[in-house]
Order: C-alpha cells, then structure tokens, then sequence
C-alpha cells in the first residue's frame, strides 16, 4: 500500500443512503415497516404509483433531512422544491422517482472525523430527500436471472442522499467516515444505521491520480457495501486494481462496479451504452418550499449534543483520552450509558474501560447494541463500586460480569459478588473490633454510659477499616458483646 | 405545410423513442421526425417572447409547503395490489429478464 | 318531454317532490342511451347495474328525506379519465384496457356522498390528448348535432352524452380546452374551474400543473350546482388550494349591470370562421345591453400560448405516462425475450400515434441540451401569460371571446395534420396556462351547429365566471336548443 500511495493519489467521494426514521411514507401513509411485513402488503394507489394517485410530502421526513444537514454544518437555502428522476426500472414504479435536484433541502458542509487520532474534514456537497423505489428478488445473479420479482414495500420509503466531495484519500479515511456520519444520523434520531439491512448504504466513487495533480482521474462507482470493512475493503480493492491497470498502461472506464463481499473483488455491471438522461424537471404535482429562518431555527433547537461535541466534553470533564471518548461517543447510547454510570458515581476512567473492554467485547460477539443488554448503568456501577473498596478481585470482576452480562436478571449475580465480599466469620471480625476498641477509648466510654450514638461511629470505624466489607449485623453484635 | 426548419434528425428520434421506451419502426422513425420538425417550426414561436427578465414559473399555485403529518393510514388489501397485473408469482408482481 | 331533457334543478324538484323516482330517471337516460348510444359512441362503458343499484339508494334517501343534496338520485356520466373503485378506467387507452383501479377519484367520491347515479365510463382522447375525440384508443364519438362530425376533445364522450340526452350531466377534465371546446361544439355548458379549486385525485394524470375537472351541463345552474358538489381542498392532492368555496348559487342571479368586460383583440384569431365570429359579436353586444361596459383589451402573447403550451404539457405527460410499462397494471405486451422489450412493445401497442407523438415531444423537450431552450423557455412564457391576465384584470372584471374558432368540423378532417388539430385550442389554452377559470356557454348555431362564447375571469372567480355566463343565458334561448339526436326520441 505504501508504495503505492506515494505514486497515486487516492481519491474517494462517497454517496450514502440513509433511510429516515418515519412512521409512514415519504409521499403517502403506508407504514415503513417493510422488513416484516408480506411481500406488498404495504403499498397504496401513491407508492405503487397507480394512475391518478398524487404524493404529499411527510413532515417529519423533510425536518429530519434538514436537522441532519445542520448537523453536517450545511447551508439550508430558503428555497427548496422536489424534482422528477426519470428513467425506467421494474423497482420503480412510476418511471420516475420523485428527488431534489438543483435546489436541495441544503448544501455546503463538511464532517469532521479522525484517522488514529490525525483530524480530518471531508467536505458535504449536499444532502437531499428523496423516495426509496421497490426491492427486486431475483435467483443468482441480476442480469443472468430469468425473471425477477417485486415487491413495493420498500416503495417510497423517505430517503436522504448524502453526498461527500471527493476529500477523502483512503480506505481507511473513508470507513471513518461512514463510521462518524452514522453515529451522527443516529444521535440525531434520523436513521438506526443498520447496514446490514440496507437502511444505510453507500457508494464510493474512487479514482486516482498522479501525486501532486489536481485534476481528477477516471471515475469507478462502488456499489454494493454491507458494512464497514465492506467499506474498506472494497476501496483497498480498487486502490490496487486501478494502479494496476494504470501501471500497465491501461486506460480506466468509467464504470459501476459492484463489491462482491464473499469473493472479496469488484465486479464490473455493465458499462452503460450511453449516459444516463434523467431529464429532471420540478415536480408540478409538488408544491415547492420556503424553509423560513423560523422554521430551521426550532429544527435546530431540537438537536442533541453532537458526537463531536460531546467527545471534547468527555475529554475535558472526565479526563479521557480523545480515543477512548471517541469510542464512547461512537453511538449514543453508549455515550448515554457511560455518562449515567458516572453520575451514579461510578470512576470515569473505570467505568470507560469496562464499557470499551469487557462489555463491547460480549456484545460484539452476540451483535447486540448496549442498549439491548440488561445490564444498565447501575448494574455496572455496583460493580466498580465493589472493585473500588476492594471487595472483589479485579478476576471476580470479570466473572462476576459475565455472570451479569448472560442473566436475563444481573441483580442476583450482583448480590452474590457483594456477598462472598463480606466479611462475617466472627473469628475475622474480632480483630477488628479489638483495634477499634483499642484507638477509640472515648467512644467506648461514651458507649459504656448510655450513648447509643457512640457504638454506630465505632461500627462506622470498623467499616472503614475492613474498607466496607464487613458485616455490619455483626460487627454491632460482637462490639456490644466486647464492650460491656 | 411551412417548410421544416428544425435539424432534428432520424438518429435523435430513435434516440429519444429509446429514452422514453417506446418500440418504433424504421417507417415510424421518418414518419415522427418529419412530423416533429414541423411541431417544433412552430414551437420556434416560443423565442419571439422576451423572458430574458422573467422568472419560470414555479408552481401554478401560490401555495408553499404543504406536507402532512407522518401518521400511518391503512394500506391497500392483501389483494387489491395485484389484481391488475399482468403477471405475477404468489404475491409478488413478476418482471422478465432485466439483461440488456 | 322526457326525464332525459330536463335539468338538474328541474329533476331534482321532481325527486324531492317525490314526482318521480331516481330509479324512473335513471332507466330513462339508460334508454335513451341504448336508443342513441350506438350513433354517438358517447361510452366506453354502462355501469347499468352499478346505476340502478345507486339510483335505488337515492331513491331511499329521498323516501325518508335524510340527506338529501342537490344531486341526490341524478344520473351523470364521467369520463373515462376519472378512476372509479372497482369500475373499468382506461383513459380512452388500450394500454389501460381492463384496467380496474382500488379507489375512486375524489370528485367521485364526492359525488357519491352526494348520491349521485353513475351512467358509465364516457369516451375520450387517449390520455385527455385531443382535440377531436378521434384519437381515442377505441372509436370516435359522433356529434349530436351532425352524425359526421367530431364532439370536440378530448372531453368528446361526456359532451356528446350530455347534448344527447344521455346524461343528465357530466364531469370532463380541461388541460388545454377539453371541457370548453367539445362543450361549445355540442351546444352545451362547460366549465374549466381555476388549477387547484377541484381535486386531481384520481384523475389519470396528462399534464399535472394543468389538469382541471370540471362540470359538462345543460344550463348554467347545473354547472353551478355540480361545481359547488366537486370543488373544495383535498388533503390527498398537494396542489388543492385551500381557499373556501363560495355558494355559487347565491350570487348567480346578480346580473352583470355595471360590470367591466374586455374582448381581448388577440382571441379573433386568423381562420375564426365568420359566423362564429357573428354569433360572438353579438353575444357581447347583448351583454352590454345587459348594462355592462365592453371595452378591447390585449393579451400579448397570446400568440405563444400555443407553442408554450406544446412544450409543458408534452414534457409533464412524457412523465406522467411513463409509468404505463406493462408491469403492475394495463396492457402488456407478449413475445418479449427480456424486460426492456417488453416495455418497448407494450408502450409501442398500448399507445396510439398521438400519444406517441406527445411522449417523443415532451421527452425532447426535457432531455440533456434541450431543456432550457423549451422546457424553461416556455415556464418563463407561462409567466408572461399569467401576467397578462393580471393586467387585464386590472382594468376589467371578466374576458369574452369564443371558445373555439370554429364549429364542429367533419370526422377525419384534420386527422392527418397534428398542426392544424393543435390549433384548435388556441383560444383555450392561455386559460390553462394563465391558472383563471373559464366557462363556455351556449350563444347561437351557425350552420345549424353550435358556438360557445367563453367567459373567463380571474383565478378561483367561478363565482364571476358563472354569473356572466348565467346572465347570457337568461336573455337568451340558446341553450334550449336541442340536438337532432335528442329531439328524435322526444
């Protein structure tokens, strides 16, 4: 890789789809619940596109897109209307898709992430709001299958095209930034990131060019990528594929490409024939939008505090390193989960390590999401509460997590590890009440006269002493025993 | 008849029958071109106004953002989706192949 | 006189009174229907049943009295461009044959509640595209007036229908013409109300920022009447306008005393035949005795409306009928190896040659290095038309030309020359385009055919519009006249 990126510059623009987080349709309101529901089952006369049916615009989709272009520090333009997309596809069902074109909902921001600590910007060209077209199903590969077929469910689902500028100069400059703007369009409640299932999807457009040149080379669209090594791995692949083929003395086509995930290389799908001709024009069955100051105002009152922000807060207040607040700050519940163990009292360094080692690592493992675990923040800090006054071995603790971690129910796991901490065993505790005996002559005194007072500050001294693992019952029992 | 003015040629009708996925038979193409040309001679017309201080017009109406609240409605019934089409697998609406 | 020759007004008396039943109106439409049906081919469909089964209804709503509106137990007809639940709607198209939609239009709902009777499906140009009815993907429907001659379009079907007593009235939709122009050449009364005043909802879209619905009636009132029972905000289409709805027939007998009309120079088109131009003339010297000022104006450009219009409305429908791909409805081609030939033969077959020759149109005017030449040139003339309007409007209340330069001319006359077909509508269009309403009212026959004055005035004044229009008619006879059809079964 080295030597090849001293000779090439890496050039990556990335293009991602985020599904907004609506109850209904971007046009009509049919559910967006399209995962579990029967194949068309929610579809109307407007997503199916049946003659005669018009769209209206959701609210709540048009808001969602404008918070999450404040949140990428984008310009919104007082003026904003929807387009008509026109081409054919059998996904597509009213031969058009109804999009932004020339006056988005915003443009002009930028993302800031870090490479290792190193801090990056990535310009954003815009961010639009536009309609998901329908799911094909086809055997085998799409253009070798004898039949696809359809389903709409997916069918006008509200959808926002994020475009990057061609800033990002790796593989691992680009994963960042899937990574960062994800966390983001999560905080802000926007889309649930879900790769997997297609509710986040992205596109690379990769190019290289000589070092030192401005110009920009030869195109390759990426299409296809699951996930973040997806991601990354994909534009490894092209890196080295297009350097190939220049060092060769090739020529590079502009192309689509798709990632092929389980083989591990790009495939090319067909170079079109002729470039694509959307032939946009303004969608007349569309009113166009003023976006008031107003209005953009309160959108941004609404936003929470952005991962950024919140990771130099982390850093200032609890005196994390910037890696471990980023991690922190990757999602907001794990943000949310870190900072209510700490309010309950839990040390911020420890309650950091635990989050970003033993617990990421279980969930990791089960695919879960922190917020999907029964351990919550008191749970953890009952736990460094006991690891702190040295009850338990830093081993126990470890067990004792797993234990938490795999119950439906932590608490009695919880209760077990405060328990075999105690210190009850009678023999144990004469020691201690001799010793408190011993250096509290005027307590015992106080005591011995009446002052029932008295006996809870020698039992409070025993405490201390046995750094809060010895019985109380006990300890209460044996000093009136010994004392009088 | 006036005389065609317009310089659309053959290739660009084929060219946008194949845009807009209509079939057309080499007689068609001449028979289109040359009624085209003389709709656009007088669609010419349209440059005898001066707009060259004039906004398009945006929408027919003066109305500006309309967009409803996102509640969800009842969708169609299980079968009233498909009945009209032409072909289909279980509840599915089935395609040909899409290769080119 | 039958039931079939009355008035909505005048049948709605009789039902209310309990003179007659809806059930013995709506079987007199249905015969004249079948006597004359096969001469005007006014429908694509019957929806017989369907109209005895809703007049039967009515009649039970009129039995206990509960509700009962203007257009309770009135049969009337819609043309085939208006989706009705359950009920064929093809727009006029073969690509649309069998074709039955799971919801019903707006307007039709509307009038359900109503308790209107549905006669059927009229005829139409394909797609609303038309200015004859010839280009119906079926067959053309034939003139009451004169067997041999066009109806007007595309709203050809619900005229014929209307003027020949089978229907009572009718809905049409006006893109650029289509309800007032077939309306004038049958002697009827059309009315193109202001975009946004009535539901698109299931219309089958041709060009969406110009589409309109609107009442196809024997007489002023009833075009008031329908209007009132179609117009008003609908939150499924986005370009509804809000604005409340006047009674219309509060104000329709206020006459026109003092009121200042303009004759825009520019509508006395070259090739306006001289009688129709006589019929107009005189239309709006009665006017003025009616006590109001005429006084010239000028539209000035008019003269692009036309070429604007041959840009907007081909570009929107090239999109708008797009989705006619053979897929999840309609006609579908066999004999295909793959998909794209599939569509290529399905929209080839499926559509007719005007159809075609709009889509290739429209799809040149949008496509790459062409768009600002035509589609953005010609919103921008939209502009000027608009803006001439609003200055004609300064300085007079309403505009009044003829609808159409001519009278109902002989089937096949002018199939071969799209030019000379568009050229119809030149009158029509600026209203489309200028977003006023329009109403075209009976003033005379020449040559033993009808001409239509048009009315237009200011954006969602169809109070105004309607009230001209009514104080024509009430000095006059015209639209009493009946059409050879409808007086032979009389």
């Amino acid at each position: 890789m080295s030597a090849i990126a001293t000779k090439y510059e890496v050039v990556v623009g990335l293009e991602v789809h985020a599904q907004v987080l609506t109850q209904s349709k971007m046009f009509c309101g049919c559910s967006t619940d399209y995962l579990t529901a029967p194949p068309n089952a929610n579809t109307c006369p407007v997503c199916l596109g049946l003659p005669g049916s018009l769209p209206v615009i959701n609210r709540r989709a048009v808001e969602a897109t404008i918070r999450t272009a404040l949140a990428l520090n984008c310009e919104i333009p007082e003026f904003s209307k929807f387009d008509r997309k026109n081409y054919f596809y059998p996904d597509l069902p009213k031969g058009y898709q109804i999009s932004q074109y020339d006056l988005p909902f915003s443009r002009r921001g930028h993302l800031d992430f870090d490479v290792r600590g190193a801090p990056c910007r990535c310009g954003i060209t815009r961010v639009h709001l536009e309609e998901d077209t329908g799911k094909l199903l086809h055997e085998g590969a799409i253009h070798e299958a004898q039949s696809s077929l359809v389903n709409f469910n997916r069918s006008g689902v509200p959808l926002m095209e994020i475009v990057s500028e061609p800033d990002l100069r790796s593989a691992d400059e680009a994963r960042e930034y899937v990574m960062r703007l994800r966390a983001i369009l999560q905080y802000i409640g926007v889309n649930n990131g879900d790769m997997e299932s297609g509710q986040l999807r992205c596109d690379a457009n990769v190019s290289l060019r000589p070092a030192g040149s401005s110009e920009l080379g030869t195109k390759v669209e990426v299409k296809n990528m699951n996930s973040f090594r997806a991601i990354h791995r994909a534009i490894e692949y092209e890196v080295v594929r297009q350097t190939e083929v220049l060092d060769s003395g090739g020529r590079l086509t502009q192309e689509t490409r798709g990632w092929n995930d389980a083989r591990g290389l790009t495939v090319s799908q067909r170079t079109k024939e002729f470039a694509e001709d959307y032939r946009y024009f303004p969608e007349p069955d569309l009113p166009p939008l003023d976006v008031s100051r107003h209005w953009v105002e309160e959108i941004r009152a609404g936003l929470p505090e952005l991962p950024a922000a919140r990771r130099e807060r982390f850093v200032a207040a609890y005196g994390l390193t910037p890696y471990d607040a980023s991690l922190l700050t990757s999602t907001r519940p794990m943000a949310e989960f870190f900072e209510e163990t700490v309010r309950l009292g839990g040390p911020a360094k420890a309650s950091a390590n635990w989050i970003l080692g033993d617990f990421s690592r279980l969930l990791n493992a089960d695919h879960k999401e922190i917020q999907e675990s029964s351990i919550k923040p008191t749970h953890l800090q009952q736990l460094l509460h006991l690891v702190e006054t040295g009850g338990l071995s830093g081993k126990m603790a470890k067990q004792t997590f797993d234990a938490m971690y795999h119950a439906p129910d932590p608490a009695p796991a919880l209760a077990e590890a405060k328990g075999s901490s105690q210190i009850s065993g009678d023999a144990e505790l004469a020691g201690l009440v001799d010793q408190v005996i011993a250096e509290n002559a005027k307590s015992v005194a106080d005591f011995k006269a009446g002052k029932e007072q008295a006996l809870k500050f020698l039992i409070g001294q025993a405490m201390k002493l046995s750094r809060g693992r010895a019985n109380p019952q006990r300890l209460d029992a044996l000093l009136r025993e010994k004392i009088v | 008849m006036p005389e065609p003015t317009s310089e659309l040629s053959s290739r660009e009708v084929e060219h946008v029958a194949r845009l807009a996925r209509l079939g057309i038979t080499p007689d068609e193409v001449l028979k289109y071109r040359d009624q085209l040309r003389n709709i656009l001679h007088h669609i010419e017309a349209l440059n005898r106004a001066d707009t060259s201080k004039v906004p398009a017009t945006a929408h027919p109406l003066e109305e500006r953002n309309v967009m409803r609240e996102d509640r969800r409605e009842p969708c169609l019934p299980a079968d009233a989706a498909l009945r009209n089409a032409p072909s289909r697998e279980d509840s599915y609406f089935k395609v040909k192949a899409i290769q080119e | 006189m039958k039931l079939f020759h009355r008035t909505i007004r005048d049948l709605h008396q009789m039902l209310r009174d309990r003179e007659i039943s809806s059930v013995e109106l709506t079987q007199s439409v249905l015969d004249q229907i079948q006597a004359v049906g096969d001469r005007t081919k006014a429908y694509l469909l019957v929806t017989k049943e369907l109209a005895l089964r809703q007049a039967h209804a009515a009649d039970e709503r009129l039995r206990s009295k509960r509700d009962v509106r203007p257009l309770t137990g009135i049969p009337i007809a819609l043309k085939d461009v208006l989706c009705v639940k359950e009920v064929a709607s093809t727009a006029g198209s073969k690509i649309l044959k069998g074709f039955t939609p799971p919801y019903s239009a707006t307007v039709v709902e509307r009038l359900e509640a109503e308790g209107a009777v549905f006669l059927g499906k009229t005829n139409c140009d394909e797609f609303a595209m038309g200015s004859s009815n010839e280009n119906s993907g079926y067959w053309p429907v034939h003139n009451p007036w004169g067997l041999d001659r066009v109806p007007g379009g595309s709203s050809g079907g619900s005229a014929a229908a209307v003027a020949s007593g089978e229907a009572i009235a009718a809905l049409g939709s006006d893109t650029g013409g289509s309800i007032r122009q077939p309306a004038a050449l049958t002697g009827i009364v059309g009315l193109k109300p202001t975009y946004g005043r009535v539901s698109r909802y299931g219309l089958i879209a041709f060009a969406s920022s110009l589409d309109q619905i609107g009442p196809m009636t024997r007489d002023v009132v009833d075009s008031a009447l329908l209007l009132q029972a179609i117009a008003g905000h609908d939150p499924r289409d986005s370009t509804s306008s809000p604005k409340p709805v006047p009674d219309y027939l509060a104000t329709l007998g206020d006459g026109v005393k003092g009121m200042r009309l303009g004759v825009p120079k520019e509508y006395f088109v070259a090739g306006m035949e001289p009688a129709v131009e006589q019929s107009i003339r005189d239309a709006i010297r009665l006017l003025e005795q009616q006590g109001a000022s005429i006084e010239e104006v000028s539209l000035p450009h008019s003269d692009v409306a036309l070429p604007a219009y041959y840009i907007i409305a081909p570009a929107e429908a090239s999109s708008n009928l797009a989705r006619y791909d053979g897929v999840r409805y309609g006609y579908q081609a066999e004999g295909a190896r793959n998909l794209i030939e599939e569509y290529m033969l399905t929209r080839q077959q499926g559509f007719g040659a005007e159809v075609k020759r709009r889509i290739m149109l429209g799809t040149y005017a949008l496509s790459s290095g062409y768009y600002d030449a035509y589609y953005l040139q010609a919103q921008k003339v939209r502009t000027l038309i608009i803006d001439d309007f609003k200055r004609a409007f300064t300085k007079v209340d309403a505009l009044l030309g003829a609808t159409s330069p001519t009278v109902a001319f002989p089937l096949g006359a002018k199939t071969q020359d799209p030019v000379a077909m568009y050229l119809n509508d030149i009158i029509t269009i600026p209203a489309n385009l200028g977003n006023v309403c329009a109403i075209s009212v009976p003033c005379g026959l020449a040559d033993g055919l009808p001409v239509g004055l048009q009315v237009i005035a200011p954006g969602f004044r169809e109070d105004l519009a309607l009230r001209i229009a009514f104080a024509f008619e009430a000095a006059t006879e015209f639209h009493k006249a009946q059409s050879p059809l409808m007086g032979a079964a009389a």
